[in-house]
């Protein structure tokens, strides 16, 4: 499975509980968020562009940083 | 008649940890058309905005202070 890795601008709990729930609401969502590293990491059948428009939702600045493949 | 029809809510917000949350839902939301101001208070955990009502209700502010990531919900339910 190819993991997709985003960066987005957190800086507190506040701000990774809100990624978590915009995540959850788009249904069907498996992730890791590294709030120290700004990092956002999902497995997910969604379509990249979906995925940061999503994160995106939360008013914070967000990038694709790319495909992370799973040892 | 170039009089607005500007209206005051408060909705609760739940979630909201630090400054960086307020500042976030503050820009976001302000930059909605028909919002004049928005006060977001962390201690208080809500957001105070004044808004056209011509142009936003209560129901679309709510919606896009839930859509952030947040739990919004409508403080009083004036008429």
């Amino acid at each position: 499975f190819q993991k997709h890795e985003f960066f987005v601008d957190m800086t507190c709990e506040g701000c990774s509980n809100a990624v978590t729930r915009v995540l959850h609401r788009l249904g069907g969502e498996s992730f890791d968020i590294d709030l120290p590293n700004k990092k956002v990491c999902i497995d997910s059948e969604h379509s990249v562009d979906t995925l940061l428009e999503t994160l995106k939702k939360t008013g914070k600045n967000a990038s694709y940083l790319g495909e992370k493949s799973t040892q | 008649n170039l009089k607005m029809a500007a209206k005051s809510i408060v909705i609760d917000v739940e979630g909201m940890t630090c400054n960086s949350c307020v500042q976030t839902i503050e820009q976001h939301v302000g930059q909605m058309n028909g919002v004049h101001n928005i006060k977001v208070s962390l201690e208080d955990k809500n957001a105070v905005i004044i808004y056209d009502s011509k142009l936003q209700t209560p129901a679309t502010l709510q919606e896009a202070i839930y859509d952030m990531g947040f739990d919004a919900t409508l403080a009083d339910s004036n008429p």
